[in-house]
């Protein structure tokens, strides 16, 4: 459709608007990690949006080393949470696909599952808040209190619904010739799961995984509630990283904000196609 | 003979060992869903209604199991009915809501209608606009309680429009801090309704929109009359999943405000949050988190019975 240049010239007006609002917070937090920190209160007439003298110190702070006089050195590096976060979101991710697809397969193909549905939209409209303290009570029971592995239980639970509902759906689009074709073949039900349709469906497989990633990646209520000390993720370690001894490290969180924002914007990035799918339980499609 | 020895005795049909084997399959497949399902569900809620009926605390020297030496009947509960602090947090919770949800809508819809035909650098501005949703919640409250502090990047902006110095202590004024919390949840979320709105539009027809162009329709009626019915469904999932999404608000609000101050950015979860770990009254909290599960899974059941009986999919 032909447009007049002057709706043109709005459209990319606002557009540039929205996009420049969208873009500073995240700028501000980039530029804050490479500057000295000398720079990190700056206020009036010194204060700048770009770093005067960039450094790395801020990284290579939060990894331990304490290259200037002026701040404290941690006693916790970044390192063990960057892996407790990884881990977690991992390990809770590979639990919610598994559980997820095939519950979806039996849903999609054999009417299976019951109430299953709708407890899982359930699962997804309640507040955490609402389950932890029980939930606490358990995991302290098992031993699973302050752990990554207890962690991504938990992970696997919550996000569950999204891959459930997501699967479903490229389970229903998905044609079901190839599979008849099989089952006259004389090929058992579970066989053609296994050998023929997950294979088919390695790339939305791949979509979900990372969608369902970024969900757990995502967390800071859960964690607040269930690491205390050893196995912290990064947004608890990130909220702990002022003290009265150090003041508000403003440059190292802002690193660390960094490190942990950028995976899931990539990943996102990547699979664009599919956000709508996900975050609508499949009732969109792009 | 069990039916198992029956069933190999007699000749089947094959399409029915076929169903069968199905069903069999099917409930094994949904199994470990079921299972995870039911470990979620039915534990913690006996033990919250258990322990929501007593005075126990992880403080009381009590393991749980023993809860039943502190009963006390239904007193939680009476006093969730009379606690002030807890309808002011769902107050507050309602009113994030009822700015943010709305403004998230309008924003995202006419950025959208901006989206809906093609344009040199698509894209690229696509892709930008989406990044907010993406970014961990806890950072973006980090990167608000940074942009939001007095010396910081907002007064600053604000300094060069209005030509004087602006040193406004947003986070420790209770109103400021309120729209402060807003403005980080609508920057965050505005670009997923952007999405959902955007997938929706691009399903609208174009050959209607060009008859109605022919017949000298106006924007506004031909979104009135062609687009919007067709988006009905969309918008309600839109704003249904934003409600749900506004009513757990913790994360980046917590960062940044901590539901101060004092606790006037305090809502629901921030409430419920605080009074596990510092008032540890955990009886309490269990009574609490039960009413607001009650409540929300009859809201679920009765939305659900309603989409189904108009037959929308949902």
């Amino acid at each position: 459709m032909r447009r007049s240049p002057a709706f043109e010239a709005f459209r990319y007006g606002a557009i540039l608007l929205a996009c420049a609002i969208t873009l500073v917070p995240i700028l501000w937090m980039v530029s804050m990690a490479f500057k000295p920190i000398a720079e990190w209160q700056a206020t009036g007439a010194d204060l700048t949006w770009f770093p005067k003298e960039p450094t790395l110190d801020n990284f290579r702070y939060i990894f331990g080393e304490s290259g200037s006089n002026l701040i404290v050195a941690l006693d916790r590096t970044a390192a063990k949470p960057i892996l407790s976060s990884l881990l977690s979101a991992s390990l809770g991710t590979l639990i919610a696909m598994a559980a997820g697809t095939s519950a979806a397969y039996g849903l999609s193909r054999f009417g299976a599952g019951g109430n299953l549905p709708l407890a899982l939209i359930q699962l997804r409209l309640f507040p955490p808040m609402a389950v932890m303290i029980p939930v606490m009570m358990m995991w302290s029971f098992l031993n699973l209190m302050d752990t990554w592995w207890g962690l991504a239980l938990i992970y696997g639970i919550v996000t569950l619904p999204f891959a459930f509902w997501l699967m479903k759906t490229f389970f229903d689009d998905m044609p079901r010739e190839i599979e008849e074709a099989a089952l006259v073949e004389g090929c058992s039900r579970g066989r053609v799961f296994w050998r023929i349709t997950l294979p088919m469906m390695r790339a939305p497989l791949a979509s979900a995984s990372l969608f369902v990633f970024i969900l757990n990646w995502s967390d800071y209520l859960i964690a607040l509630l269930l690491t205390t000390r050893e196995w912290v993720t990064i947004p608890v370690y990130m909220a702990s990283l002022s003290s009265s001894m150090t003041g508000q490290l403003y440059g190292a969180k802002a690193a660390l904000g960094l490190i942990a924002a950028v995976p899931p914007v990539v990943l996102g990035i990547m699979i664009q196609r599919h956000l709508v799918r996900g975050l609508t339980f499949g009732a969109l499609k792009q | 003979m069990t039916t198992a020895e029956i069933r190999k005795d007699m000749p089947t049909r094959p399409a029915a060992r076929e169903a069968d084997e199905g069903a069999r399959l099917g409930l094994r497949l949904t199994l470990p869903a079921q299972l995870l399902v039911l470990f979620i569900s039915v534990f913690p809620l006996l033990m919250q209604l258990y322990i929501s009926l007593t005075d126990w605390s992880p403080l009381s020297g009590l393991g749980w199991p023993h809860a039943h030496e502190m009963w006390n009947g239904f007193a939680n509960y009476v006093d969730v009915a009379g606690d002030g602090r807890l309808w002011s947090a769902l107050g507050r919770t309602a009113l994030v809501m009822a700015v943010c949800v709305p403004v998230e809508f309008l924003l995202g819809l006419a950025l959208a209608t901006l989206f809906a035909d093609s344009f040199p650098g698509k894209r690229v501005f696509y892709s930008i606009l989406i990044m907010p949703m993406m970014v961990v919640p806890a950072v973006a409250g980090y990167m608000f309680y940074m942009l939001f502090q007095s010396g910081g990047p907002v007064n600053d902006i604000l300094s060069s429009l209005l030509g004087m110095p602006v040193t406004v202590a947003w986070l420790s004024d209770p109103m400021l801090a309120m729209l402060a919390v807003m403005v980080a949840d609508i920057w965050q979320w505005t670009p997923l309704m952007f999405l959902i709105l955007l997938a929706g539009l691009v399903g609208v027809p174009e050959d209607q929109m060009k008859a109605a162009t022919l017949l000298g329709a106006s924007p506004w009626q031909k979104f009135r009359t062609i687009v919007l019915p067709r988006m009905k469904t969309i918008i309600i999932i839109a704003l249904a999943i934003r409600v749900i999404e506004c009513f757990k608000i913790f994360d980046t609000l917590f960062i940044m405000t901590g539901g101060g101050p004092g606790v006037a950015t305090e809502t629901i979860s921030v409430y419920i949050y605080k009074i596990t770990t510092q008032d540890l009254i955990w009886g309490y909290v269990a009574a609490i988190a039960l009413v607001i599960l009650l409540v929300l899974s009859v809201a679920c059941v009765w939305a659900m019975k309603r989409m189904a009986r108009k037959g929308q999919p949902a």
